[in-house]
C-alpha cells in the first residue's frame, strides 16, 4: 500500500459499506457499493488485493468458472491458506468490487493469503488493470453466447490477452485447440521471461471414452498450426460417476467429485494444476483429496435439493457444451425429467446440435422456450409427456408424479430457471448470498 | 407421380464450419417432412476435399464465424462451377447467414478488405459494427415466418432482385424494411432459430420447389400434426415476446 496506515480508505470504505447495508435492508444484492468505494478511492481494489501473499488468481473460461473457483478455493483452504473468493456467478467487476468491499476493514485491509476470482471473460482484461492477476487459469473455449461475443475466437483472444497479464503463472487446457497454443504468444516460444505456463488435460483414453469428446471449440483460424506436445501438470487419467483419478506431477490423486460428469473431472484437474503450481513443494496430494471429499457442489451445479420426500437433482447448463456433457454424464436415462429454458437464454438454435439419446423421454417441458424445446425433441424422437410453459404449474406437475424408484427427479435447466425453480421449492437464498 | 417412388438427395455444405446455429435442424425438418410424405431421403454432408454428387435436389448451407468462412473458402471456390450448374438446372437452395453471404457477390469486412463470393445469390453483404440480435418476424410470399436473428451484416440486394419478405419485427437486411433474398427457388436469409423447424410453411415451400422440379405430388402428411402444433405455439410465444424481451442485450 502506498500509505500503509490505510486512513485514506476510511471514508470511501465506510461510504461503500453504508450503501451496502442500505441495499441489504431494501432486499437483494447490489454492485453499487463497490462502485461507490472505487469512485471515491480508485486504487482501493489494487491496494487491498496487493496485500495477498500469493496474489490473485483469475479463473476464466466459457464453462465451469464457478465450479473450478469453488474447487480451487477449497483445495487451497485444505492447505491452510486463507482464501478470499467472490460468490459464484458474481463475476463482473462491480460485483467483485462489492464483495472485496464487504470483506475488508474500513482501513482497507482484507485478511487473506490469496484471492481466487471468477471473472467474466469480456471484462477480464479491463479488470486486470485495476486488480492485476498473479495467476490466470483459463478453462476452455466453447461456442457460447454468440449473441454477446459474435465469434468464438474473439472470446478466446479476450482470455488469452488476459492470461498474458499474469505476473507469475498461466495455467490452461492442453486439450483446447485455442488455449493450447498460448506459448506462441510469447516471443521465445515460451513464457520464460514472464509467467510460466502449465497445462491440465485428460489422457487420450479418457477423451476417447467420452461420447462427444470434450466439446471444445474448433480453432479454424490456426487450424494448420500444431499446438505442440505439452506435458500436463495435472492429467485426468480415469473418471467414473463418483470420482476421478488425476495425476499431479505424475502422482495419482483420487478425488471425489462434487457433481458427476467429465467436465467436472476436468475442472478438478484444472484446480489441482493451479494449486500445485501456486503451492509448489507445499502441495499435498492428501490435503487436496481431503478437500474434494468434503466439497459440496457449487450453487445449482449438480446440487441435490429436498423436494417433499423426494430429491431434485439440478442439471444446469448454459450452452451446447455444458448440456451435452451433462447429458453424457447421466448413467442411464433418468426416471422423471423436467426440461426448462426461458428467455434468459435468448438464442437456443444450438439445441439442434445436441444428441439427446441419453434421454428416453421428458416428462415436463417448461419455460418461455418450452414449445421450441418440444419441437426439437419431437423431431429427434424423444417422447414428451406434457408441455407447460408456466414454471410453477410445471413444478406442481412434477410434484404430483409418483415417487421415482431412485427417489430422485432430474431437472435439466438453464441458469435463470435454476434460480426460479430453487425459489419455488423453498430454497430462497440467491447465488451471491451464500 | 406419387411421392412413394421418389428418392431425393439433400446436400449440406460444411456442416461443421458453417453449422454453428443449429443448421442441422433445417436438414432434420426437411428430412422429417419428406419422409412423412413417403419420400426416401439421402443427406449428403459435403466436407472440405469431398467430391459432389451429380444429382442433388436441394443445397443447404448455414452460418459460421469468419475464421470458418476463410477455412472453407478455397474448397467452396473449387466446387463453385458445380454449385452454379445445380442452379442452372433449378436445384433449390436454402442458405442461412454467412453461408448465404459466401454465395452472394461479395462480403465487405470491417478491416476494409472484401471477400469475393460465388455470385449465385443476387446480393452483396457488408459487415457492420452494430449487431442485430433478437426475435424476427417476416411476411413472405409463403406466409409469415419467425425466428431469431443474430448478425452484424447489411445485405444489399441487386436492383432487380427480390427480398424473401417484408420485415415485421427485427432488423432483417438492415437495408430497407425487408429480409433476405428470394431468387426463384433459391432463398438466402438471416432468419435463424433454426428457420425450417419453426416454420413448416417455409419447409413445405422448399419441398414444393423440389416436387415441382422432380415432378411428384407433395402434400404434407397428417403425421406432422404434433410438430406443427409445437411450431405454431413456439411461433406464438416468439411473436408475443419479440418486442420486449431482448431490450437488455
Amino acid at each position: 500500500m502506498s500509505k500503509s496506515n490505510g486512513f485514506q480508505y476510511f471514508v470511501p470504505v465506510l461510504a461503500g459499506k453504508v450503501v451496502r447495508a442500505a441495499a441489504k435492508i431494501r432486499g437483494g444484492g447490489s454492485a453499487f457499493p463497490g462502485y461507490v468505494t472505487t469512485s471515491l478511492a480508485p486504487n482501493f481494489l489494487r491496494d487491498v488485493t496487493g496485500q495477498f501473499r500469493y496474489g490473485i488468481v483469475y479463473v476464466l473460461g466459457s464453462n465451469g468458472k464457478s465450479t473450478t473457483t469453488h474447487m480451487l478455493t477449497e483445495v487451497l483452504r485444505g492447505h491452510g491458506l486463507r482464501v478470499f473468493t467472490n460468490p459464484s456467478g458474481a463475476n463482473l467487476p462491480q460485483g467483485i468490487a462489492s464483495s472485496i468491499l464487504a470483506e475488508s476493514t474500513v482501513f482497507g485491509r482484507l485478511d487473506a493469503d490469496i484471492g481466487v476470482l471468477e471473472v467474466d471473460e469480456a471484462f477480464a482484461l479491463e479488470f486486470a488493470r485495476t486488480v492485476p492477476p498473479s495467476t490466470v487459469l483459463i478453462l476452455n473455449t466453447q461456442v457460447d453466447q454468440l449473441y454477446r461475443f459474435y465469434e468464438t475466437e474473439r472470446v478466446a483472444d479476450m482470455m488469452l490477452d488476459t492470461a498474458q497479464q499474469a505476473s507469475k503463472h498461466i495455467v490452461t487446457n492442453r486439450e483446447d485447440p485455442y488455449l493450447s497454443k498460448i506459448a506462441r504468444r510469447f516471443a521465445d516460444g515460451d513464457a520464460t521471461s514472464g509467467p510460466d505456463i502449465s497445462y491440465f488435460g485428460a489422457s487420450d483414453a479418457v477423451i476417447a471414452g467420452s461420447p462427444h469428446g470434450l466439446f471444445n471449440a474448433t480453432d479454424y483460424r490456426d487450424a494448420g498450426i500444431e499446438a505442440g506436445q505439452h506435458v500436463a501438470l495435472a492429467e485426468l487419467t480415469d473418471t467414473d460417476r463418483a470420482g476421478a483419478t488425476i495425476a499431479v506431477r505424475g502422482e495419482p490423486v483420487d478425488v471425489v467429485l462434487p457433481a458427476k460428469g467429465l467436465h467436472y473431472a476436468i475442472d478438478a484437474a484444472a484446480a489441482l494444476a493451479t494449486a500445485a503450481i501456486i503451492l509448489g513443494d507445499d502441495f499435498s496430494a492428501g490435503s487436496a483429496a481431503a478437500a474434494f471429499a468434503a466439497m459440496k457442489p457449487a450453487y445449482g451445479r449438480g446440487e441435490l435439493l429436498a423436494f417433499g420426500n423426494e430429491m431434485v437433482e439440478f442439471v444446469m447448463f448454459k450452452n451446447a457444451a455444458s448440456l451435452q456433457l451433462n447429458l453424457d454424464a447421466l448413467p442411464e436415462p433418468p426416471e422423471q425429467v423436467l426440461f426448462a429454458i426461458d428467455e434468459g437464454t435468448p438464442d437456443i438454435s444450438w439445441i439442434y446440435d445436441i444428441d439427446f439419446s441419453a434421454l428416453d423421454h421428458v416428462d415436463v417441458i417448461t419455460g418461455a422456450k418450452a414449445w421450441q424445446i418440444a419441437l426439437c425433441l419431437e423431431l429427434n424422437g424423444v417422447r414428451i409427456g406434457t408441455v407447460e410453459p408456466d414454471l410453477k404449474t410445471a413444478i406442481d406437475l412434477m410434484r404430483a408424479m409418483p415417487r421415482p424408484a431412485s427417489g430422485m427427479k432430474t431437472w435439466i435447466v438453464n441458469y435463470e430457471i435454476m434460480m426460479l425453480a430453487r425459489k419455488q421449492i423453498g430454497f430462497l437464498e440467491l447465488e451471491n448470498q451464500r | 407421380m406419387s411421392p412413394d417412388s421418389v428418392s431425393v438427395t439433400l446436400l449440406q455444405l460444411y456442416p461443421e464450419e458453417l453449422g454453428v446455429a443449429g443448421d442441422r435442424g433445417n436438414v432434420l425438418a426437411l428430412k422429417s417432412r419428406l419422409e412423412h410424405a413417403g419420400v426416401e431421403v439421402t443427406v449428403v454432408e459435403h466436407r472440405i476435399g469431398d467430391s459432389l454428387p451429380t444429382d442433388v435436389d436441394l443445397v443447404l448451407v448455414g452460418n459460421g464465424p469468419l475464421s470458418a468462412m476463410r477455412n472453407v473458402y478455397d474448397d467452396l471456390f473449387s466446387i463453385g462451377d458445380h454449385l452454379r450448374a445445380y442452379r442452372s438446372i433449378d436445384v433449390p437452395l436454402f442458405a442461412y447467414g454467412s453461408g448465404a453471404e459466401l454465395l452472394g457477390h461479395s462480403i465487405a469486412l470491417p478491416d476494409g478488405s472484401t471477400l469475393d463470393g460465388l455470385g449465385i445469390l443476387p446480393f452483396r453483404a457488408e459487415r457492420v459494427t452494430e449487431r442485430a440480435v433478437g426475435y424476427i418476424s417476416v411476411d413472405t410470399p409463403f406466409g409469415r415466418i419467425v425466428g431469431f436473428e443474430d448478425n452484424a451484416s447489411r445485405w444489399i440486394l441487386d436492383p432487380e432482385s427480390k427480398p424473401l419478405g417484408i420485415l415485421e419485427v427485427g432488423s432483417g437486411n438492415s437495408a430497407g424494411s425487408v429480409e433476405g433474398v428470394l431468387d426463384a427457388g433459391a432463398i438466402g436469409t438471416q432468419l435463424g432459430g433454426p428457420a425450417l423447424p419453426l416454420n413448416p410453411l417455409l419447409t413445405d415451400a422448399l419441398i414444393g420447389f423440389i416436387a415441382t422440379r422432380r415432378g411428384f405430388d407433395y402434400r404434407p402428411s397428417d403425421v406432422n400434426a404434433t410438430v406443427d402444433r409445437y411450431a405454431t405455439l413456439a411461433r406464438e410465444v416468439i411473436l408475443a415476446n419479440a418486442k420486449h424481451v431482448f431490450s437488455r442485450i
